[in-house]
């Protein structure tokens, strides 16, 4: 309940040294460690798993990362525009079910006939709807976004249901097939995708005026709101943003399927655990874009050294499962909360 | 062997039921065609290659159903007790899991790959590439031109069966209530089409129409709410006299819903062998009268076994067929045994 991870908990309460010590060695073994524990995860695929340390295997992981990646940095961009309360905070649960309908929407257009443009502004007209929709729940009519998103989440589903019959909608087209295939040093599009738009998305958010204000919005809403941002805006901004990346995931995902299936659903719980795990990779503690690509990549790494090694992938979940444990108590004792 | 002497019993039942019909005539020939497809699994006492140094890639869409975990396991087994090592990946009916677990099997060149199950339009384009890439591909219940072998049921033979079963015990007479929501599905079309074939030859047995839509998910309860309302609609008992589905889910709710409406003089029949129908086969009260079992662990080994004969250069069809089971009250045991669920 307590994972909200804000910048003033080095200033709040806490003299007594056992206490800080241990919120210093949590923050420091939390972001080190984390760090080091992805290296070493790496190295030792790399020295077990036959083709781990291939270009080919590194690239398919990247492509393969491509769709989750992408609702993660949207859900990301909302946390960070929210703040990092999971109960109270920024939250979009409608992304895993925008995936599910604006891929709808595309393989519909597309396998009727229309041209990729159309189908391509449909999927993202489609996710910045609902994005809209959220943003108007949340800012104002002021609903919490846990909530208002969870609403949304359910009329999309629906509208899916209503638009597919619940049945497999197979497209292809000249633009899909490219995006599936392999691009140069037969590493997957769908790769170079992932990077370029992190690149863009974390050159926004990390490092524009714009993202500075949507820091401040989600830490220190009533100091932003003092200090005359439009507070409303860019949170509403956030929602809109985060819907435009379910829409953009849906697309790709129709690339990856050769159209959109039934049960996108199911990427929800994954597209919170990454963005949450996305703190541990930033210095401060606070999500940011890089952290979420790592989180992603992390992930990814796991599921693929486990297939190489042949081990039951059905681990990975459980392993996910004691890693958010582990930031959770870790954030938790470095915020001074949680210690008796 | 077992499916044999039961194909013999549902022969007996045939030339039973075709006596009194000249068209008959037609039905037998087919039968006879399919008798000659399912040899291939007869054949089992004949010596398999070794798959000693090979690895077997064996991607699954899901082991949630009886089904499918069957089919998983035993291919499992059977690549270990033929010495090969097998690369096994369950995409739990995620497709997007499916595909990266499939785009890292090739990553990791095997020897051979099978594909158990899955929808072809997600699963064919990368089928094509491991083909591309030179690594044999096998299916089970995927038919596609990417394969160089689909091990299956035969649901011709699965849906003629057990449409005769059904004419067999309403006494060729009645209406019938039939769940058709999955044409599109190449095994549910075949099986709908099997039974329209055998009505056919039968005029006083009539199709209620509009049929019912089966759904996925939430099949068991909406097939219970469908079936109350269409016993609302024909109150009278003997107006309707049998309800059929391509699968045996909505069986299940069919059922259900006709021992909760006290309406247990309709009988429900159903394809896929799943334990809890079975059990309610077996059960003498229960409106469950057939179920045409596959058999999913020799589905498994077959498919195994023909990639052991592939890689050793031995020819191999097209499709081979794995005979299905027609469970009925009176088989029931035996069947059970065969299947090694009892």
């Amino acid at each position: 309940m307590s994972a909200d991870i804000d910048t003033l908990s080095d200033f709040s309460s806490g003299n007594d040294g056992a206490r800080r010590f241990a919120r210093w060695l949590a923050g420091f073994a939390l972001h080190g460690g984390s760090i080091l524990a992805f290296a070493a995860l790496l190295i030792f695929f790399s020295i077990t798993a036959p083709f781990f340390f291939t270009l080919g295997n590194i690239g398919n992981v990247l492509g393969q990362s491509a769709i989750l990646g992408v609702l993660a940095i949207g859900l990301t961009i909302v946390i960070i525009g929210g703040g990092a309360n999971v109960v109270k905070g920024g939250i979009d649960l409608s992304l895993a079910a925008n995936l599910g309908l604006s891929a709808a929407v595309y393989a519909t257009l597309v396998s009727t006939g229309h041209g990729d443009g159309v189908a391509i502004a449909g999927a993202l007209l489609t996710g910045g709807l609902i994005g809209l929709v959220n943003a108007i729940a949340i800012v104002i009519f002021g609903i919490v976004p846990l909530l208002a998103t969870l609403a949304v989440m359910n009329v999309v589903a629906g509208l899916e249901l209503v638009l597919t019959q619940n049945t497999v909608v197979s497209a292809a087209s000249d633009f899909l097939s490219v995006l599936s295939n392999y691009g140069p040093f037969d590493i997957p599009v769908l790769a170079y995708v992932l990077i370029i738009f992190t690149i863009i998305a974390a050159g926004i958010v990390q490092y524009t005026p714009l993202g500075l204000r949507l820091y401040a919005v989600g830490a220190f809403p009533e100091a932003a709101r003092a200090a005359g941002l439009p507070v409303k805006r860019i949170v509403a901004s956030s929602y809109i943003a985060s819907g435009l990346c379910g829409g953009l995931s849906g697309i790709l995902s129709v690339s990856y399927l050769s159209g959109s299936t039934t049960g996108a659903g199911e990427m929800l719980l994954p597209v919170v655990v990454t963005a949450l795990l996305s703190v541990v990779f930033s210095r401060r503690l606070v999500p940011t874009i890089g952290g979420t690509l790592l989180s992603t990549l992390l992930v990814g790494f796991l599921t693929n050294g486990f297939q190489l090694l042949n081990i039951s992938s059905t681990l990975v979940s459980g392993i996910q499962g004691i890693l958010i444990l582990l930031v959770v108590a870790a954030t938790s004792l470095q915020r001074g909360k949680g210690v008796a | 062997m077992s499916e044999i002497k039961d194909s013999a019993l549902a022969i007996g039942r045939r030339n039973l039921l075709k006596a009194g019909l000249a068209a008959g005539a037609t039905l037998a020939v087919a039968n006879a065609g399919l008798l000659g497809t399912s040899s291939g699994a007869a054949a089992a006492e004949e010596e398999i290659p070794s798959l000693k140094g090979k690895r077997i890639a064996i991607s699954a869409t899901g082991t949630d159903h009886h089904f499918d975990l069957t089919a998983y396991n035993a291919q499992i087994d059977e690549v270990k007790k033929l010495g090969g090592e097998p690369i096994a990946v369950d995409a739990q009916r995620n497709d997007t899991k499916l595909v990266s677990q499939l785009q890292t099997l090739i990553a990791q060149r095997p020897d051979a790959l099978v594909q158990l199950l899955g929808t072809l339009t997600v699963v064919d384009p990368w089928l094509k590439r491991a083909k591309d890439a030179k690594i044999p591909v096998f299916t089970i219940d995927v038919g596609t031109p990417n394969s160089l072998n689909n091990t299956t049921s035969d649901n011709w033979r699965i849906g003629s069966d057990l449409a005769l079963q059904l004419v067999s015990d309403i006494g060729g007479a009645g209406n019938i209530v039939v769940f058709n929501g999955f044409y599109g599905v190449v095994p549910c079309a075949i099986r709908y089409d099997q039974l329209k074939a055998v009505i056919k030859y039968y005029p006083d047995v009539k199709i209620i129409e509009p049929e019912l839509r089966d759904v996925i998910p939430n099949t068991v309860q909406d097939a219970f709410s469908q079936i109350t309302a269409i016993l609302n609609k024909y109150p009278e008992k003997g107006s309707i006299k049998a309800i059929w589905s391509a699968w045996d889910i909505p069986q299940l709710g069919a059922t259900q819903a006709l021992v909760a409406a006290g309406r247990t003089e309709i009988s429900t029949y159903g394809v896929d062998g799943s334990p809890e129908v079975l059990q309610l086969v077996r059960d003498p009260n229960s409106p469950a009268a057939g179920n045409a079992a596959q058999q999913p662990e020799e589905i498994g080994r077959t498919a195994i076994r023909n990639v052991a004969r592939y890689l050793a250069g031995q020819k191999l069809p097209r499709e081979t067929y794995v005979p299905a089971l027609i469970a009925n009250k009176k088989n029931i045991e035996e069947v059970t045994k065969t299947l090694r669920l009892g």
